[in-house]
Parts: structure tokens; C-alpha cells; sequence
């Protein structure tokens, strides 16, 4: 079975009379180890689409199932266990808790799993945050980093506990191009080592990064293609 | 759970640290609360305790047969022509009552003493029955009480309040000496111990006892207090004042439709009047005092919804990485109940201090382990009741919406 499965996934809001359907019977698959970009206009379903994967929501109706278990209709303390365990984000704008150290703000993940003991949990960290080439920035906080280092801070936090995908919403939208390179190339070394990873943009030079690109268009996907990267492979 | 009680008393200290003028504005609501809710029950239980102190003077199974009621709204013209009480009831009485043990006859109107070139004035002289210490809490200190026989020849014997005995003797020791009392000499035999003041208004220790007899030789004429202390056993105290009440009846020969001209007073009436009292004033006080911790509650909860509004997006983070509903709700309650906490305990250690001041120049008051228990107690639950609603409303947060807030 794939690491993640969606069949026919709907989600509707009801906008005073107006019907919106977000996402219009959305059927994808993901395995393990895969590099997928989801791309779209602004209005096609792609945040929608991100949220449900992202454990953050739940679908009107249809399946999602990731790493076997069907996660379409648990509970919201039921998905905050999967996203703690499962999911790794990183956010466009990084989402750092602004007055803790970056230890402290990788660990986070680890202090809600509940299990891991407190002198674990800053082994872990560090180890994250050397894997992200910032061994030596432990103790600042967010404000004395720069862009780039900040979203390696995330990058860490995300991967701190072993997820099944790292989750990815524009992670380069608030950086200088130059740091983007820097941070897809942290992202192309990851799924080298086995991560599974999941981005969402609208550039399609970061998009060409992964190896698979799904176009959302008005809730339903349009396209579902290798990228030229992976043609090449 | 345990790791996140610690995980979350980190967050808040952290976060009240980063906020300390907040964090003190809105305690100090708290701080007054407690001082005044702790300071109160102290204040309570001092006088509480004052009172009962005053209570062992009159003993709890002791009727006094006296003209004048304690407590009372009778018309005053009325119970001052009531005959004055016949002290030679006592036997009598003694005799009728079944329930009465002793019956002690006293009298008592102030008069000045003299040792050498030492005086005092308007001193409260008690004459009364050589059975006297079986019915009250005197208690001699050094010397002697009179005999029976002294009391029936009215010997010119007298014990003096301990406050007396320091003013005519502060250098010799009294016993056997020979002081006036108005134009007679008396021999001192003893000496009393403190007793301390009844009601913090009149002092035992500034009185001098005389055989009740020796009293009548030299204070003629029908002034001054007079009454008999009649002694029962307490658990029938109150069947004894009825039985006691048709017995003096009937020795003054009052008819069935005539009311009684004489009270019988005993410390129970003193105990309810005092009741009445503590709960009207220290009822309303404790109420209004709680009232200010309430008023300290709202400020609290009003800084909580604060805090929960300005950090939706850190709520939304925590969530997003795997907060549950009850973690994200603990954090914002303990958050707010280490503020009411801190605040409680800031209030409990002023008023300490002020306890200790009232103690030491007012009367006895001490805080107690219970008021200190009570009042940590308190402040801790007024924190879970002002966080409750703000850190459910910060757990309910939907973490796309907290996510995408600016």
C-alpha cells in the first residue's frame, strides 16, 4: 500500500447560499520516498488539498489514508497524535516561536509526543539541527538568525521526529533566491535520505525540484506528471 | 501528563517573565484580594478568640440573679424601679433549686486605696461569699483566699488584683501588709494572678476582693452591684434557669400574672449577642473582601483573553506540531494560576507581616495554617475559574484559521 492514499476526497463549504467545493473528488497517491510538488492557482484547492494532508482538517467525504491508517473522520486529538507523530511542516514563514532558542523550538514536536524523556529529547534536537547545518546556532533565538537559517530551524523542527512526509507550504516564498537554492538543496539531500516529501508552491522552478507534479484546477487535478528531473533519473 | 504539568509551568513562567509590568498589574489584584480576604479571617479568629477568653470568667454552668439584664430592650424606667436582689435569697435558693450547687452572693462598687504614700483610684472592690472561688475563675496567685469564718465574722482580710498589687507595692511584697481601702484598713492575704481584661474593656486585674460581710460594714446604703452567682451543672443550665427563675418567683412572692422584676443572666445571652455580632460584621466583611479577589478574578481573565488572542498564531504553531486540546488548555491555565498563585502567596506574606503588627499592638491575632491554607487554596482555584474560559477558548482554536493570523 502507498504511504499515502486519497480516494474521491471532497471538501465542500457552504458559503451563505453559494456551494464552494474546495476540492471536487480528488483520487492521488504518494509512496514512500517520493519528492511530489502540488501546484495550482490561487482558488484550485491546493491550501485545502495541504490542509487535509496535513491532518490539519478533515474532508466533507472520501478516504485518506496515510501509512495504512484511514484518517478522513478521527477526531481532533486523534489528528493532533498523527500530525505530531506522521507530519513534519514547514511554513512560508517559518512559524519559529519567536522568544525560544532554536533547541528549544525543535524540540517542541518532541515535548508534545509526551513519551520521550527530556535528556532524549535534546539529543534529538541537536542532532536535527546539525543535520541541517546549524549545529552552531542552538542557543540563538529566531531574531538573531537570518532568513535562510530560520527556515533551517523549521526544516529541523519538521524532521525531529522521524515523520512519514515532510509537509512544505512555499518554503522559499519568503527568501532571496539564493537561500531558496540553498534550502531546495537541504530538500533534495533529505529525500536522499529517505524522507518523503510533499511541496506546495506556484513557482515552477522550485516545483521542478521534486520528482512528480500534481496541478490542482478548480478542486480536481489536472495534471499528474514525472517532472524532467525525474525523466532524467 | 505529568511532563506537560512541568513543560507548561515553564511556558508560563517564561511568558509571564517576558511580560513582568503585566504580570504584576494584573497579580496585584490578587496580592489585595488575598491580603484582604486572609487579613479578615485573622481578624475574625482574633477576636473570636479574645471573646472566648473573656467567656472563662463566667462559667459556662453560672445563672446570675441580678436586677439588670445583660442584653435586652426592656424600658429602662421599668427595670430601674425593680427592687434591688435580696442577697440573703442565697440560702434559700440553695435549698429550693435542685439544680443549684453553690450560690454566691457579691457586691462591688469602686472605691480608693492606699498603701504609704501610694494610691490608687476608683478601684473596683468585690465583696462576695468565701465561696466565691468555686463559682469564678480567680486564682491566687501567692497568699490566700478567706475562710468561711472570716467572711462571717467580716474579717478586714483582702486579695488584690495583680495590677493593684504592683501599684501600692512595687518594691515589698504585700502579704500581711495593712493598706485603706476608703477609711477602713485591711490586712493583705494574697495575691491574684492576671487574668487579663473581660471583653478588652474591664480589667480583672484592677480589682480587690473583701469578704462579702466586711463589705456590708462599710458600704452601707443600696448602691453598686449586687448579685448571686448561682452554680449548675452546664448540660442542664437551661432547665436550671427556668426551675431558678419559679424559685426566686416565689421568694419575692410575685403573682402568676405579675412579671419578673429581676434578669437572669448567664454567658449564653453574651455568646449569642456575640454570635449576632461576628456574623453580621464579619459576614459582610468576608463577603465584601471576597468580592475584591472576584474584582482581581475578572482582571485576570480579561489579561487571559488577551493572551490568548495575541498569540492565536503560537497556538496555531503548537497545534500544527501535535498539541491536543487539553495541553494547549493546560498551558493557559497554569499560566494563569501561577499568576493568582504568586499573587496569593505575595498577599499571604503581607498580611503575615500584618498579623504579626496587630498581634503586637492591637490584641492577639495570628494567622493561622488554615487561613494560610485557605488562602493559597482560594488563590489558586480564582486562577482555574479566570483562566477556564480563555484557555478553552484558546484550545478550540482551529489551527488553520490561528496559522494564517496576523
Amino acid at each position: 500500500m502507498s504511504l499515502i492514499q486519497v480516494k474521491d476526497l471532497y471538501k465542500i463549504y457552504q458559503m451563505g447560499n453559494t456551494e464552494v467545493r474546495a476540492l471536487d473528488g480528488v483520487s492521488v497517491s504518494i509512496e514512500a520516498n517520493e519528492y511530489v510538488s502540488i501546484m495550482g492557482p490561487s482558488g484550485s484547492g491546493k491550501s485545502t488539498l495541504m490542509n487535509l494532508v496535513g491532518c490539519l482538517d478533515t474532508p466533507t467525504s472520501g478516504d485518506f489514508f496515510m501509512d495504512g491508517i484511514n484518517v478522513a473522520s478521527m477526531s481532533d486529538d486523534e489528528l493532533a497524535h498523527i500530525r505530531n507523530k506522521k507530519i513534519g511542516f514547514v511554513f512560508q514563514t517559518f512559524n519559529l516561536l519567536p522568544k525560544s532558542t532554536s533547541l528549544r523550538n525543535v524540540e517542541l514536536p518532541l515535548i508534545y509526543n509526551g513519551e520521550i524523556k527530556a535528556k532524549d529529547r535534546k539529543e534529538m534536537a541537536m542532532s536535527a539541527l546539525e543535520r541541517v547545518g546549524l549545529g552552531d546556532r542552538v542557543h540563538h533565538k529566531p531574531n538573531e538568525l537570518s532568513g535562510g537559517q530560520r527556515q533551517r530551524v523549521a526544516i529541523a523542527r519538521a524532521l525531529v521526529n522521524n515523520p512519514a512526509i515532510i509537509l512544505a507550504d512555499e518554503p522559499t516564498g519568503n527568501l532571496d533566491s539564493k537561500t531558496g537554492e540553498e534550502i531546495m538543496a537541504l530538500f533534495d539531500d533529505l529525500q536522499n535520505q529517505g524522507n518523503t516529501i510533499i511541496l506546495v508552491t506556484h513557482e515552477e522552478y522550485i516545483a521542478e525540484h521534486a520528482d512528480r507534479v500534481v496541478r490542482l484546477l478548480d478542486g480536481k487535478i489536472a495534471v499528474d506528471e514525472a517532472t524532467p528531473k525525474a525523466k532524467k533519473k | 501528563m505529568k511532563s506537560f504539568f512541568w513543560e507548561n509551568l515553564r511556558i508560563a513562567l517564561s511568558e509571564l517573565w517576558g511580560h513582568k509590568t503585566r504580570t504584576i498589574l494584573t497579580g496585584t489584584g490578587i496580592v489585595i484580594g488575598i491580603l484582604a480576604v486572609s487579613l479578615m479571617s485573622t481578624l475574625i479568629s482574633g477576636v473570636d478568640g479574645l471573646f472566648e477568653n473573656s467567656m472563662k470568667f463566667l462559667g459556662r454552668g453560672n445563672l446570675y440573679v441580678e436586677k439588670w439584664p445583660w442584653f435586652g430592650d426592656e424600658d429602662w424606667w421599668t427595670l430601674r424601679n425593680r427592687p434591688r436582689i435580696e442577697l440573703d435569697m442565697a440560702e434559700d435558693i440553695l435549698e429550693r433549686s435542685e439544680y443549684a450547687m453553690v450560690v454566691a452572693s457579691e457586691r462591688g462598687r469602686s472605691a480608693n486605696l492606699s498603701y504609704k504614700e501610694y494610691k490608687t483610684e476608683n478601684i473596683f472592690v468585690h465583696g462576695v461569699t468565701a465561696n466565691f472561688p468555686e463559682v469564678s475563675t480567680v486564682d491566687v496567685e501567692y497568699g490566700r483566699f478567706f475562710t468561711e469564718s472570716e467572711d462571717r465574722t467580716g474579717a478586714q482580710v483582702i486579695l488584690l488584683g495583680s495590677e493593684v498589687a504592683k501599684a501600692l507595692f512595687p518594691l515589698e511584697n504585700p502579704i500581711d501588709k495593712m493598706i485603706f481601702a476608703g477609711p477602713t484598713r485591711y490586712r493583705v492575704i494574697g495575691v491574684l494572678a492576671e487574668m487579663g481584661k473581660f471583653l478588652g474593656a474591664f480589667s480583672q486585674d484592677t480589682q480587690v476582693i473583701i469578704p462579702i460581710q466586711s463589705f456590708n460594714k462599710i458600704f452601707e446604703g443600696p448602691w453598686g452591684m449586687r448579685r448571686l452567682t448561682v452554680k449548675v451543672p452546664e448540660e442542664h443550665v437551661e432547665d436550671a434557669k427556668e426551675e431558678l427563675r419559679g424559685v426566686v418567683r416565689v421568694l419575692r412572692g410575685l403573682k402568676p400574672d405579675e412579671k419578673d422584676n429581676f434578669a437572669i443572666n448567664q454567658q449564653d445571652s453574651f455568646r449569642q449577642t456575640y454570635q449576632g455580632i461576628k456574623v453580621a460584621i464579619g459576614g459582610t466583611g468576608l463577603v465584601i473582601t471576597a468580592l475584591s479577589l472576584l474584582v482581581g478574578g475578572i482582571g485576570i481573565a480579561n489579561i487571559m483573553f488577551v493572551s490568548v488572542k495575541e498569540r492565536t498564531r503560537e497556538i496555531g504553531v503548537r497545534k500544527a506540531l501535535g498539541a491536543t486540546r487539553s495541553q494547549i488548555q493546560g498551558q493557559f491555565l497554569i499560566e494563569a494560576m501561577v499568576i493568582t498563585a504568586s499573587g496569593g502567596l505575595v498577599g499571604l506574606a503581607i498580611s503575615t507581616l500584618a498579623a504579626f503588627a496587630i498581634n503586637k499592638f492591637f490584641f492577639p491575632a495570628t494567622m493561622s495554617f488554615g487561613v494560610a491554607f485557605m488562602a493559597i487554596g482560594l488563590s489558586a482555584a480564582v486562577g482555574l475559574f479566570a483562566g477556564l474560559a480563555p484557555a478553552r477558548k484558546g484550545a478550540k482554536l482551529d489551527p488553520i484559521e490561528a496559522l494564517r493570523y496576523e
